[in-house]
């Protein structure tokens, strides 16, 4: 026997639409070992994706599971989570569904604080619509709707989450699905919006026309731009510009939200004392 | 429908209706036990292949690098247990998946 | 019977949770920002929970996703709200998710008069989103109504698993004065819970329901998994292609509302409209929402005068009452007045259903309201 993976996954659906090669099947793997680490019932996870290629990996895991609009998933997963705050919630969402359309319900799920698990898959380009540039699509690179070049400059996912006030953020690519694995248990053992930046390979999109047609290409220059956290602080600033840190880059325990919004409810019932400034460290 | 029950006492076995011939699971194994064959009936025109399977050290890589759940890798413990065990990585083994993957990571067979 | 006084938006809040609902999420928009902060305060006295979000999209995105899972809830808005949750309703529509919308109508288009009243939003309310779907809009023509429709537009969502929008306008949602509410013992009683499937597990297919009804959507989390999407899908929740199903599809989740209701001559027991003085008059006054209590006056006002108004108030504004106003057209020919603070988008509706265009309109979209003597003045006029 090995690692049953039929208990996790709606098998009638298989094998995958996604290309072959293509890292949404091993992040999708390695969510799935993770839950089980964390050893809970697929009746109590609820996962919800956004649209993209990423948008599928609902449809392939077996609990309950939501695919909604482009860029909006934070938004849904946020009331899920706070009418079932003991219930677990996977948010899985693309480059540009996160960064881009959605960039503005990320931010916001970061700085609430609510007990998310939101998985970034880092594709570098907006892969089901075939090529278009996304807002970590590196500068330079071609792309159908930059056909003369990309000139957009690229965001760091993580640095904008950190800055957005997430409590747990985390990079891993694909390329390492062991550590892939351990820091997703991380993420759903912390209690808080945990943010992962999950660098993926689409050598179909991004790949074929920048040199890396062959998913082996694409995952080497994953493997080129990504670098453990030590390793990456002993780099000069010059060095560091072109190379992402990988592992746990923050993680600080702070109020969750639905823990909190369970202390206005014992306050309007009269079973708790009213909030006031002093029950936070941070008073502006 | 999709198993992940060993067929036999196999240390490493494929689920072939899954497999699309990314060729992932051959480039991260360090012992030259797959390779991919030509068959004209799967996707991209190759399959899977387990060439050497005595070969298999139970890394797991293979089957945790896979997009498509179509490589598994029995369960160290349970295989231990059922008197079976894995082989240890040789130089020989190295040289081979050295030629496997400068094969374009075809069978060398 | 209760007597309370209130306003209009804070009727509407109280009747959603006395309706069941436990979750609300929004944003502030003049005029319906109080829905939100009434509903601050009773959400959490009964365990809800009430959140402001980020933009209007997130909040219905919110609201969504929380009834996804089987709790009743709600969002306010106003006209430009309306337009940004566009594409989260039609998700709404297709995945059939019961969700009250409530649109506090102010003067349009684009940011127009936000501190005005319009009634500006009825085209809007029918095909709010791209696609095909049917519209399930009712319209508070009173203090009172603000709570007895809030609360019947929960349990139309319920029954026919979809949004519906509520509308009312600025004049009522801001209007202070007192409302006779029913009592809670009968509101409870009359709350409609969606249908759950209690078989075996794996015979679980939400969508697989029969030609114009709607789907059977089970709480979550409790062992019955399913897959909800925006995509045309199957009985399962999986997203198909499929000509046949997505043709079936469309037909059902227009049929369930639109045809039921011609069927049925309306989609539940409740009043879609209501007669004031109709019975021997000579001249029909049509209105809706706070017009529709300046159109009272203005028929007593005729009535002193000697002339034989009545009054035709929509309350179900769609599905329109096509029965009914196919009569009032055969009855009163071009002896109809409608009268709305838009530029004639229920007018419109008239005149398909009763395929006459000489009736007239008094049609005011500058943000100020129609007075019983404009109205009077008009109708005289007319004859």
């Amino acid at each position: 026997m090995a690692f049953n993976y039929d208990d996790y996954l709606r098998v009638e659906k298989m094998p995958t639409l996604w290309c072959w090669g293509c890292g949404d099947g091993v992040i999708l793997k390695a969510t799935i070992r993770a839950i089980k680490k964390m050893g809970w019932n697929m009746d109590d996870v609820c996962v919800i994706s956004g649209i993209g290629c990423s948008g599928r990996f609902s449809s392939y895991i077996d609990c309950n599971t939501i695919h909604t609009t482009h860029g909006r998933t934070v938004a849904y997963a946020t009331g899920v989570k706070l009418v079932n705050p003991d219930k677990h919630v996977i948010v899985v969402a693309g480059d540009g569904d996160g960064l881009a359309i959605g960039g503005n319900h990320t931010i916001h799920g970061c700085r609430r604080n609510i007990d998310l698990n939101f998985i970034l898959i880092n594709n570098f380009i907006y892969g089901l619509t075939n090529s278009q540039t996304s807002p970590t699509t590196p500068q330079g690179m071609w792309t159908v709707s930059q056909k003369n070049g990309n000139i957009d400059p690229t965001f760091d996912a993580c640095a904008l989450a950190i800055g957005a006030g997430a409590s747990f953020v985390a990079r891993e690519s694909m390329l390492d699905p062991k550590k892939l694995e351990k820091v997703l248990v991380k993420g759903f053992e912390h209690k808080g919006f945990s943010f992962f930046d999950i660098m993926s390979n689409c050598h179909i999109n991004l790949g074929r026309k920048n040199k890396m047609l062959s998913a082996m290409d694409n995952l080497k220059w994953i493997d080129s731009i990504t670098m453990p956290l030590k390793k990456w602080e002993a780099l000069s600033k010059e060095e560091q510009l072109n190379v992402f840190p990988t592992g746990v880059l923050r993680q600080v325990e702070q109020d969750e939200y639905c823990d909190m919004y369970a202390k206005i409810i014992a306050a309007a019932q009269g079973k708790g004392p009213k909030i006031t400034q002093d029950d936070f460290a941070k008073k502006i | 429908m999709f198993k992940t029950e060993n067929p036999g006492n196999a240390p490493v076995w494929v689920n072939t209706s899954n497999c699309k011939a990314c060729d992932i699971c051959v480039s991260v194994c360090p012992s030259g036990v797959l390779g991919m064959r030509y068959d004209h009936t799967s996707t991209l025109g190759a399959m899977i292949s387990i060439d050497h399977p005595e070969a298999c050290i139970g890394c797991n890589e293979c089957e945790l690098s896979c997009p498509d759940f179509a490589i598994y890798v029995a369960d160290s413990k349970e295989y231990k247990a059922a008197g079976f065990s894995f082989a240890k990585l040789t130089d020989d083994s190295k040289e081979r998946q050295a030629a496997v993957v400068a094969n374009n990571y075809m069978s060398l067979n | 019977m209760r007597e309370v006084i209130s306003t209009g938006n804070e009727l509407a809040a109280k009747a959603a949770v006395e309706a069941g609902a436990r979750f609300f999420a929004g944003y502030p928009i003049t005029p319906s920002s109080e829905v939100m902060h009434e509903s601050s305060d009773l959400l959490p006295e009964v365990g809800g929970t009430c959140i402001q979000m980020e933009d209007e999209i997130a909040g219905i995105s919110a609201a969504l996703g929380a009834s996804m899972t089987g709790v009743k809830s709600f969002t306010a808005t106003s006209g430009p709200g309306i337009s940004l949750k566009a594409e989260q309703i039609g998700l709404g529509f297709i995945a059939e998710i019961p969700l009250v919308i409530i649109n506090v109508m102010r003067g349009g288009p684009s940011t127009g008069l936000p501190t005005r009243v319009s009634q500006a939003d009825i085209g809007q309310a029918q095909y709010p989103t791209h696609g095909d779907y049917a519209s399930i809009t009712l319209c508070a023509g009173s203090l009172t109504e603000c709570y007895t429709q809030t609360v019947r537009g929960f349990n139309l969502a319920e029954t026919y698993m979809t949004p519906v929008f509520v509308l009312l306008d600025e004049t009522i949602g801001h209007m202070h004065g007192k409302a006779d509410l029913p009592d809670l013992e009968e509101i409870e009683a009359s709350i409609v819970n969606r249908a759950t499937f209690d078989g075996p597990i794996a015979d679980y297919r939400p969508y697989d329901v029969p030609m114009n009804k709607p789907a059977v959507l089970n709480p979550m989390f409790k062992g019955y998994r399913f897959h909800v999407t925006g995509l045309h899908h199957g009985p399962t929740g999986f997203p198909t292609e499929d000509a046949q199903q997505c043709e079936f599809n469309i037909e059902r989740l227009t049929g369930k509302i639109n045809t039921v209701a011609l069927e049925n001559d309306g989609l539940d027991d409740l009043p879609d409209y209501e007669e004031y003085m109709l019975d021997d008059a000579e001249v029909c006054l049509i209105a809706y929402g706070s017009i529709g209590l300046g159109a009272y006056e203005a028929v007593q006002k005729l009535r002193a005068e000697g002339i034989k108004a009545g009054l035709f108030r929509p309350i179900m504004i769609w599905p329109s009452p096509a029965k009914k106003l196919q009569e009032i057209g055969a009855r009163f020919k071009d002896k109809i007045f409608v009268t709305e603070l838009n530029m004639g988008q229920y007018s419109r509706e008239i005149e398909r259903v009763i395929k006459r265009d000489d009736f007239t309109t008094l049609l005011k979209a500058n943000g100020r309201p129609i007075a019983p003597a404009e109205m009077v003045a008009k109708v005289k006029e007319m004859l």
